[in-house]
């Protein structure tokens, strides 16, 4: 009976699959999508509590599971405690959201640029926000007093913010005109606004005491080393409310894919989908760059990857790529914390291994059909 | 019926079209020509409401282009461009079902029948699972014609009359699939609905259109059925070259040859 049982469930699956098989075949590839999204649920739910489980303590794995099932108080001290929920935990937490923040603004950008290599770190939108969170590193309280009244732990969030507000309003000035946004301007525009904000920043380190000097290397590199709850506290509601308008973007992303005239004989209100597009771009990306400094590639890796599996669908696509980008930074922070352990790698050092060459892959692979 | 009365329109500040007045009747198609950048697409897009005039105003329905949201636009009638590019690798049916979305077909349950309709009325059908980027020009222009008839199916919806703008539908065609789609267009008329093409193929025009709307450095300069319009005198006056106007096989189809063109 069991046997039997398998068989037909075997069969099923096999059934199952061959549905799939033919739906992808007649270039429809929602319901591939919707499996994507679960298994990518799972493999989020699963690398979270693996990587509070792994580390350089030796909380070991069976005792962490036992205390976390809450079958055993006595299973942990109290220091692995401490390591676990202020220190992994919050680490996970923070790599999710900032993972799922990058991952969904390369999304966005590159579903508003029509364009699979925009980036927000590419073009410039992350430095813009660095500058904007190292002038208020560096400036601090004489210059910005009143933003850290008004704002409180909310203001580098903000200043990040409001950096790469400016360089995305910026660049997308510089890069469209007439309704046509030229990739090879926002590239190259993107390049010169980075080198500005590099050189306006290189005066400001100029500037820096030892104290701020520390804080602001933290920044060139990338790092998810110094999360805490109150990091969290302060880049998760900016995080999370741009990530929650973008399910509404979706429809308007894909027709926009067809191009800004397009998009508007299909009824999608153009200039107010490209407002609350970009505002949600750069508050995703300030509030990352403020908590975890310039990670890059995410943002590409993640999107690319996806539309190659599921397709270029946004409803689909802005999901999938939340859960895929927060897993991977997990990943990612997972091995800069544990290659040279007890020691640790900027995270920035890990993704960029991995993406670049991901990177100069895609160029190759699509060069024809990318509008260079 | 699509109304422009005294229509201006100014591109980066200069004027290119000046004081166009049309009629669109629903029933029947409506085609713009003239010479090259004599205005043509700049009208078409200023019907589709993409660019707003200077003066004049656009009604479709009886209803002020002004006073219309895009997605109430949307509805009303759908848009061909001349070529699209797409950077994603987006398959046939994806794109084709853009068009869905946009239009007034909110039921589910109509949504493939429809996609594969229009797949098949531009003879597209078994393109479904392609990608996109990897078709020839003339079939991405298909693709595009299909999606803009998931979004307008029916030509008339609640006895409102409905609009197809094509920009040069058939630019990029063989000649079996320019006439496949000129009779597409001549059916949605048939129907109820109405179309507005900016056409280059003067002969393919005198076949299909029942108005023409000759163009000009931004003027009208004649206007009515091809008969009326396709003249010696207008064909030298409008194109620059005297040209000898024929009547084909067919009865009453003027058509023009490059062969009687004395340069």
């Amino acid at each position: 009976m069991p046997r039997s049982e398998a068989l037909a469930r075997g069969m099923r699956l096999t059934a199952f699959a061959a549905d799939i098989r033919n739906e992808w075949r007649s270039g429809n590839r929602s319901r591939l999508a919707r499996l994507v999204i679960v298994a990518l649920i799972a493999l989020a739910v699963a690398t979270f509590v693996g990587s509070i489980m792994t580390g350089a303590a030796d909380a070991s794995l069976a005792n962490v599971w036992r205390w976390l099932m809450g079958e055993a108080d006595q299973a942990l001290s109290i220091r692995d405690r401490i390591i676990i929920l202020d220190i992994r935990l919050p680490r996970a937490v923070l790599g999710m959201l900032v993972g799922a923040s990058l991952a969904v603004s390369g999304v966005v950008m590159q579903g508003l640029f029509r364009n699979p290599l925009a980036d927000p770190g590419l073009v410039g939108v992350s430095s813009g926000a660095s500058l904007g969170a190292v002038l208020l590193i560096v400036l601090g309280t004489a210059a910005f007093g009143p933003l850290f009244a008004l704002f409180g732990f909310y203001a580098l969030p903000v200043a990040a913010f409001v950096g790469g507000l400016v360089t995305t309003l910026l660049l997308y000035r510089i890069a469209t005109r007439g309704g046509q946004t030229s990739i090879a301007t926002l590239l190259l525009a993107g390049i010169a606004l980075g080198a500005l904000t590099g050189a306006v920043t290189g005066v400001l380190v100029f500037r820096a005491d030892d104290k701020q000097l520390r804080d602001l290397t933290f920044w060139g590199l990338g790092s998810l080393a110094g999360a805490n709850w109150t990091k969290i506290l302060a880049a998760a509601p900016i995080i999370l409310a741009s990530l929650a308008v973008t399910p509404f973007l979706a429809r308007g992303l894909n027709a926009i894919t067809l191009g800004e005239a397009a998009a508007f004989h299909m009824g999608i209100p153009v200039q107010r989908l490209k407002n609350i597009a970009i505002v949600s771009v750069a508050a995703a990306t300030g509030a990352s760059v403020a908590v975890s400094g310039g990670i890059g590639f995410v943002g590409i890796v993640v999107p690319h990857l996806l539309r190659l599996v599921i397709g270029p669908d946004h409803r689909y696509l802005l999901p999938t790529s939340a859960l895929l980008g927060g897993t991977l930074l997990i990943l990612a922070d997972m091995i800069a914390r544990t290659i040279v352990s007890p020691a640790e790698l900027p995270i920035g050092i890990v993704t960029a291994f991995i993406g670049a060459p991901f990177f100069l892959w895609i160029l190759l692979r699509g060069r024809s059909n990318m509008g260079l | 019926m699509i109304n422009v009365s005294n229509l201006s329109v100014r591109l980066g500040g200069r004027p290119v079209i000046h004081g166009v007045s049309l009629e669109a009747l629903p029933g029947a198609l409506t085609a713009i020509v003239g010479p090259n950048g004599s205005g043509k697409t700049t009208t078409l897009k200023a019907i589709s409401g993409e660019l707003s005039p200077s003066s004049g105003t656009i009604r479709i329905n009886g209803r002020d282009l002004r006073g219309l949201k895009p997605w109430e636009l949307a509805l009303m009638r759908g848009v061909l461009p001349q070529s699209t590019v797409i950077s994603f690798p987006f398959t046939v049916r994806e794109v084709v079902r853009l068009g869905l979305a946009a239009g007034a077909n909110v039921d589910p349950a109509v949504h493939d029948r429809v996609t594969a309709e229009a797949l098949e009325a531009v003879d597209l059908a078994g393109f479904a699972g392609r990608f996109y980027q990897e078709l020839s020009g003339g079939e991405q222009q298909r693709v595009q014609l299909a999606r803009v008839l998931c979004q307008i199916t029916d030509p008339v919806i609640d006895g409102e009359p409905r609009y197809l703008l094509l920009d040069e539908p058939v630019s990029s065609l063989d000649i079996r699939h320019q006439l496949g789609i000129m009779q597409l267009a001549r059916k949605f008329c048939e129907r109820g609905g109405g179309v507005v093409a900016v056409m280059h193929d003067l002969n393919l025009t005198a076949m299909f259109a029942d108005r023409m709307v000759m163009m000009k450095a931004g003027k009208v300069r004649a206007c009515g059925t091809p008969r009326e319009v396709l003249t010696d005198e207008t064909m030298e006056a409008v194109f620059g070259c005297r040209m000898q106007v024929g009547v084909a096989p067919a009865p009453h189809v003027p058509f023009v040859l490059p062969q009687t063109a004395s340069l």
